[in-house]
C-alpha cells in the first residue's frame, strides 16, 4: 500500500497547481509499477531533453506545450508549464546536438533552433542548460545517501558505486515528473537492503588502461546473470575517475547493473563483507583473457581499412583527456575528407579554450564539439560516413544500431591515427 | 485441442489485454537507434528479433537493458502509433517501470514461481491480467 505524506497528498490533489498534480499523478503510477510503499525526496536530477530524437513521433511545428505534457507528464491534456522543484537541483544531461556548431555535425540550421527553443523552454523552467552525460566533471556531485535520479546510465552507475549516492536508472519520464516535485518512488537502489552484492565478479584478466577498463566493463555485463548487484574483486592497479567513468558506461550497455561495487574502491565495498552484507553471493562469474577477446570481436570490426568519420568522448571528456589529446595531436593533420570529432561540455570546453588544449586540437583539423555525440545526434548526423573509429565501448556497440559502415574501436591514441592516417589499421 | 498453460506474476498495471507474443531473452536495448521511435522496429544489433515490430504484441522480456533512454524510445513509438500490447517481465526493474507508467498499459511481472521467458515462445497466444497477475499462453504449435 502506497503512503503519502501531507505534501504529496497536497500536490496529487493539485493544491499545488496542475503541473505538479499531473506529475505527482505519474510517480503514483510508477510506484504502484515498482510496488514501492512511499516515496523519498530527491535533491539532483539530469533530464535528457531538448528537440531529441525520442520526439521524432511529433509532427514538424507541434507546441512544446503539448509536447511535454503528453510526453513526459503523461497527460492528455495540455497543462500550462510551471517550475521544478525548488529543493531540486536540475540540469540537462547529453544534448541532443552541440548548441553553437550544428554545421560542423551535418545538422541542419532549422534543428538546431528547435533544440534551443525546447531547450529554453526547460530553462525558463528552472533547468539549468548543462548539456553533459559526465556532470561530475562539473559539479552535480551527489554524495553519499542522497537520493538523484539521472538520464545518463553511466552515471547512475557512477553515483550509485563511487559517490555511494542513492538512485535508479529510470528514464526521462521520471526524472522529469521527480524533478517538478521533488519526489520518487522509495525503491530498488534508493533503500539500502537492496544494495548490497550477490554476484562476486572475479577478474582474472590484466586490467589498466581506460580502455581496458571500457572493454571490462561491457564483459563484465554480457556475462552477468540478470537483476543482481555485482562486486568485483581483482588484482588490479588502483582506477582514477576516467577510466570508472568507461567502465560504469560500457556495463550499462550490456545489462541492466544501476550500482556495481569494487572491493577496496567503491565506498560501500572497502571490504568483501562490507559489500555482501556478510552474506554468501548466490552468483558466482569470472572474466578472463579469452572473455575480453570475444568482447573485442564484438565491439571492433575485424581487419583494417578506410574511415572518414571518427569520434572520441563517450561519455564526455574530462579536462585531463583534452590535455592528452592537444599533445599527442600537436602538428598533426587530419587527412582531408576525414572528420575527428571531440566531444566534452562546455563548460570543460571553456577551459580547454583558457589552457590552449582546444586551439592545439582544432588546428590540427578536428573539431573540440559539446554537449551530444553521434549516437543522440542520430543518422542525419553521420550517414555520410563510410568507416568510422569510435573510442567508448557504449558509441562503437550503440552506433551499430544506425549504420551498415566498417565500426572500429580503440584508444584516443589510435583514434588519433586513424583520422591522420584516413584508415584503421588492425592491432598486431 | 488448444494446449493452454496459466502462469502468475504480480499485476504492475491493472487491464487486460491480448495479442501475440514476442519473447526476447536477452530484452531490448534502450539506446538510440535499438529500437525504431516512429515505426517501433527492433534495429539492436544482435537481437533475436531484429527487424520484427512491436505493435500489438505482447512484450515478454526477463528485465529491461542499455541506456535509460528506454522508455522514451517505446513512448515515442505509442504516440506515433506502434505501440505494444502490453508487457511480460520476470521482474520489474525501474527502466521497465517507467516504461509501462508511461504507456499506461497492462503489465504483469515479477514471477516466483516460473520465468515467462521460459515457457513463453514467440507466437504464443497472450491474456494477460494487470490486475489479478495471470497470464493464459495458448501455444502456436497446439491444434
Amino acid at each position: 500500500m502506497l503512503k503519502l505524506t501531507d505534501h504529496e497528498k497536497a500536490m496529487l490533489d493539485g493544491k499545488m497547481g496542475k503541473f505538479k498534480q499531473k506529475a505527482m499523478e505519474f510517480n503514483v503510477r510508477y510506484a504502484k509499477v515498482l510496488g514501492a510503499e512511499e516515496f523519498c525526496q530527491v535533491s539532483r536530477t539530469t533530464l535528457f531533453i531538448g528537440a531529441q530524437h525520442y520526439l521524432d513521433c511529433y509532427k514538424h511545428g507541434e507546441e512544446y506545450k503539448k509536447i511535454f505534457s503528453e510526453f513526459y507528464l503523461c497527460s492528455d491534456e495540455e497543462i500550462e508549464l510551471g517550475e521544478m522543484a525548488p529543493e531540486c537541483k536540475v540540469q540537462t544531461c547529453a544534448g541532443s546536438c552541440d548548441m553553437w556548431n550544428c554545421d560542423k555535425t551535418h545538422l541542419s540550421k532549422e534543428y538546431s533552433d528547435k533544440n534551443k527553443a525546447y531547450t529554453e523552454a526547460a530553462r525558463k523552467m528552472g533547468v539549468k542548460i548543462v548539456e553533459s552525460c559526465t556532470p561530475y566533471y562539473v559539479g552535480w556531485i551527489p554524495l553519499m545517501g542522497e537520493h538523484f535520479l539521472s538520464t545518463e546510465s553511466s552515471n547512475v552507475v557512477i553515483s550509485n558505486s563511487f559517490f555511494g549516492a542513492y538512485g535508479n536508472s529510470d528514464g526521462v519520464e521520471a526524472a522529469v515528473c521527480a524533478a517538478i516535485t521533488g519526489r520518487t518512488p522509495k525503491w530498488g537502489m534508493h533503500i539500502k537492503e537492496n544494495r548490497y552484492a550477490d554476484c562476486l565478479v572475479r577478474v582474472k584478466c590484466d586490467v589498466e588502461s581506460v580502455s581496458e577498463w571500457d572493454v571490462l566493463g561491457y564483459t563484465i555485463g554480457r556475462k552477468l546473470p540478470k537483476n543482481v548487484v555485482p562486486v568485483v574483486v581483482g588484482d588490479f592497479k588502483r582506477p582514477e575517475i576516467n577510466r570508472m567513468r568507461q567502465f560504469s558506461s560500457s556495463i550499462s550497455v550490456t545489462s541492466a547493473t544501476e550500482l556495481c561495487h569494487i572491493v577496496g574502491i567503491t565506498p560501500e565495498a572497502q571490504t568483501l563483507e562490507m559489500a555482501t552484507g556478510g552474506k554468501i553471493c548466490r552468483h558466482e562469474i569470472e572474466i578472463t583473457e579469452s572473455d575480453i577477446a570475444e568482447s573485442l570481436s564484438k565491439i571492433c570490426d575485424e581487419g583494417s581499412g578506410p574511415v572518414d568519420y571518427i569520434s572520441i568522448g563517450c561519455p564526455h571528456l574530462s579536462l585531463d583527456e583534452l590535455k592528452e589529446i592537444s599533445e599527442y595531436i600537436k602538428g598533426k593533420k587530419i587527412k582531408e575528407g576525414t572528420e575527428l570529432l571531440v566531444w566534452t561540455d562546455y563548460a570543460t570546453k571553456a577551459m580547454a579554450d583558457v589552457n590552449g588544449y582546444a586551439k592545439d586540437i582544432e588546428d590540427s583539423g578536428a573539431f573540440v564539439l559539446t554537449g551530444s555525440c553521434p549516437i543522440v545526434m542520430r543518422e542525419d548526423s553521420h550517414k555520410h560516413a563510410t568507416g568510422m573509429v569510435m573510442n567508448g565501448v557504449k558509441q562503437a556497440v550503440g552506433i551499430r544500431h544506425q549504420t551498415k559502415v566498417p565500426v572500429y574501436y580503440g584508444d584516443i591514441r589510435r583514434c588519433i591515427d586513424a583520422a591522420v592516417k584516413g584508415r584503421w589499421e588492425e592491432a598486431e | 485441442m488448444m494446449e493452454k498453460i496459466v502462469i502468475k506474476g504480480r499485476g504492475a498495471l491493472e487491464g487486460i489485454a491480448s495479442g501475440p507474443a514476442i519473447v526476447f531473452p536477452d530484452s531490448i536495448a534502450g539506446n538510440s537507434g535499438a529500437l525504431g521511435d516512429v515505426d517501433g522496429v527492433v534495429y539492436e544489433k544482435g537481437n533475436i528479433n531484429y527487424g520484427i515490430s512491436i505493435k500489438n504484441a505482447i512484450l515478454v522480456v526477463p528485465c529491461a537493458k542499455g541506456s535509460n533512454g528506454f522508455s522514451a524510445h517505446f513512448k515515442g513509438a505509442l504516440i506515433a502509433g506502434v505501440k505494444p500490447a502490453g508487457w511480460v517481465s520476470t521482474k520489474i526493474d525501474a527502466r521497465l517501470g517507467v516504461a509501462i507508467a508511461s504507456m499506461n498499459m497492462p503489465a504483469v511481472v515479477d514471477f516466483t514461481e516460473v520465468d515467462p521467458i521460459k515457457v513463453i515462445s514467440t507466437g504464443d497466444w497472450l491474456e494477460i491480467n494487470g490486475t489479478t497477475g495471470e497470464v493464459v499462453i495458448t501455444k502456436k504449435n497446439s491444434d
